[in-house]
């Protein structure tokens, strides 16, 4: 029963996919352009070259990061949206050890930011999850609300106590050298952070299918009420989950500063948090979906900058796409249902043909 | 220095910055009341505020601008009515999708149609037109912070009576809230809550419509990127602060327009303005503790009075 619901899931995904890449081309063919010569340049884009390929994994990183926050957030049904902020204050506090402990070596600084990173980030998704569990507080608004919070805040701090002296575009300065992730491949910002968010991935995949507390945070999502009766202590779940969620976040933020910024700047997430979302929301929080729908988010991506250069399609098709894809996929189960009792309709009305007859 | 920050611009300013918010409160309470809670209005916006320029530059007319404003917004309520109502989807999933929707295509349509990158401004682009008060010339305080304004300035005055109206006067007002509140009782009672959700998303559309309108035609007339700034969110806020209550949301409104408009004075005088412009994202935080404390002790005195 099971693997037939997963061959169905799989099936409209791929559905969805296609048909929202057919709207894509359609798109293309209005602006003037040819759809094949577009889409060929961006899987070109994507994965022509050793550089191209280390660029989409570049990009995959904070994707994986945020994904993998959501799924666990969303599993145990308390909603962090709040992945922005998480990110922002996770970022700024990797920078911050990484500007001030500037004598230390790699193998003690880099952990050390990434703990300071995943504070940040952890406490800042524990704020919201108290006010939800104690108090019933709606955390969907609370964590939008925070979002911004966190973004002014490390504006202010980035822009007056912490700004830099090397041009004023609201950043902290170059962390120390220790703690510069090394770069994988020439020219891209593929860096080890992807062997970190390797390791994270695995832990996160066993914790949330192989681990009883994976499996409490499940029940936890889909009956809270059942699991209460089960025994299982609701409120330590989702306050667990929405810590990791926010922890996760953070590291998604340190990684950029660590691997490919080094320093934090005022605008360093064009909206990771949100993609990494919409990534978990369409493989319905599946760990191995994640990573899976973050690679293809970050071909995406690559490819389709080099299909603006090639074509002079811009970019911003793909948020397109992207966004066509989750409606697809939100509305799958209404589609469905809709087909069904169509279907249903019909042979009823045959039935009742018939037997007039 | 106080006298740089205080002063009639800064008043000026709060009815200027208020109103994209007013308008978008409006419509977003409309959902709220019907059950709904929209996070896609920051979407709507963004693609008003695309779209009247669309209009205005092609058809060299502000009012095309509008027009085209509001057709949009028409069209993304029902989107998002059909995916949550219909298709009973997640409705703050549709709203992310709306919003990353709406970014990525007024950034695409803005390269594909005007071939620039970043912001489109034009002679061409036709701004809403200024409205004077006649009575106000007179005085010269209120002549400067009330008069001269777009028309949206007071269309949003008389939306937030005209919809406080509809609320809580007519039939279709209880209708609406019933739909929210009440469905089944809406349904027995011969009424489709159907329909009435499907009415508050398209206002609400159109509502946004306006506030984008307003941003890209009323002061400065140009499209940028990401315009709407948030602006969505902060209306939501005020729906929250005011109780979804029309005449509390447009106070809640005027207030966070005062400290977006005090956060500019700020920078001018060099002062951060980031704090003032967390005010209503924490504001409504306390709000919604409050209320939830209230709340709590209102169960707590409940059953101690039935034990």
């Amino acid at each position: 029963m099971k693997k037939l619901k997963n061959a169905e899931y799989l099936i409209s995904l791929f559905l969805s996919i296609l048909a929202s890449l057919i709207i894509g081309a359609f798109i293309m063919l209005a602006n003037g352009r040819n759809p094949v010569t577009g889409y060929v340049a961006l899987i070109n884009g994507a994965f022509g070259s050793k550089y191209n390929i280390a660029t989409t994994f570049a990009k995959t990183v904070p994707l994986v990061l945020t994904g993998l926050a959501t799924s666990i957030s969303f599993r145990s049904g308390i909603s962090n949206i709040g992945g922005e902020g998480q990110l922002y204050l996770g970022a700024f506090g990797a920078a911050l050890i990484g500007i001030t402990f500037v004598n230390l070596p790699g193998i003690v600084g880099i952990p050390l930011a990434l703990a300071a990173s995943l504070i940040a980030g952890g406490l800042y998704a524990l704020f919201p999850a108290i006010l939800k569990v104690r108090y019933n507080i709606d955390e969907v608004i609370v964590t939008i609300m925070l979002n911004t919070v966190a973004v002014l805040l490390t504006s202010y701090l980035v822009n007056y106590p912490f700004a830099s002296e090397i041009g004023k575009m609201g950043g902290t300065e170059i962390i120390a050298e220790g703690y510069q992730l090394s770069r994988l491949v020439r020219l891209s910002t593929l860096n080890t952070s992807i062997f970190y968010v390797a390791v994270i991935s695995i832990i996160m995949y066993y914790l949330l299918e192989r681990t009883s507390i994976g499996y409490e945070i499940k029940m936890v999502g889909q009956n809270s009420n059942f699991s209460r009766y089960g025994g299982i202590n609701v409120k330590r779940r989702m306050i667990f989950a929405m810590v990791v969620s926010g922890a996760l976040c953070g590291i998604a933020g340190a990684f950029e500063v660590l691997g490919v910024h080094y320093r934090f700047l005022q605008h360093i997430s064009p909206g990771y948090a949100w993609d990494g979302m919409l990534i978990a929301l369409i493989v319905k929080n599946n760990p191995i979906g994640v990573v899976l729908m973050s690679i293809f988010f970050g071909a995406l991506k690559t490819g389709s900058i080099s299909m603006e250069n090639a074509t002079g399609i811009p970019s911003e098709l793909i948020s397109v796409i992207q966004s066509i894809i989750i409606l697809f996929i939100a509305g799958e189960s209404g589609f469905k249902a809709k087909i069904k009792s169509f279907l249903a309709n019909r042979r009823a009305i045959k039935k009742a043909g018939e037997k007039n007859a | 220095m106080l006298k740089e920050i205080i002063n009639l611009t800064l008043l000026q300013h709060t009815i200027r910055t208020a109103t994209p918010l007013i308008l978008a409160a409006l419509g977003g309470l409309l959902t709220q009341h019907a059950g709904i809670l929209n996070i896609g209005m920051e979407g709507m916006i963004l693609m008003g505020a695309f779209f009247a320029i669309v209009g205005s530059y092609f058809f060299s007319s502000s009012l095309a601008g509008v027009l085209m404003a509001v057709g949009v917004g028409i069209l993304v309520g029902l989107l998002f009515a059909y995916f949550v109502i219909d298709l009973k989807s997640d409705e703050f999933i549709i709203g992310i999708a709306i919003n990353i929707l709406a970014g990525g295509l007024t950034v695409f349509l803005l390269r594909s149609i005007f071939g620039v990158k970043g912001a489109f401004s034009s002679p061409d682009i036709v701004p809403l037109p200024r409205f004077r008060l006649g009575f106000l010339e007179g005085i010269p305080l209120l002549d400067t912070i009330f008069n001269n304004h777009t028309v949206f300035v007071y269309v949003s005055w008389i939306l937030v009576a005209l919809v406080y109206v509809y609320l809580y006067k007519t039939p279709y007002g209880i209708w609406l809230r019933a739909s929210g509140e009440f469905p089944e009782a809406l349904e027995t009672a011969g009424v489709s809550p159907r329909k009435m959700k499907y009415i508050s998303s398209i206002a609400c559309g159109v509502f946004c419509g306006f506030a984008g309108a307003h941003l890209s035609l009323g002061y400065l007339t140009l499209f940028t990127e990401n315009m709407s700034a948030q602006r969505g969110f902060i209306a939501m806020a005020a729906i929250i602060f005011g109780g979804a209550h029309p005449i509390r949301t447009l106070i809640a409104a005027f207030m966070f327009g005062f400290f977006d408009a005090l956060g500019i004075r700020l920078q001018v005088v060099g002062i951060p303005s980031q704090f003032t412009q967390m005010i209503p994202y924490l504001g409504t935080i306390v709000v919604l503790f409050v209320v939830a404390k209230s709340y709590i002790r209102k169960i707590k005195k409940n059953v101690e009075g039935e034990s």
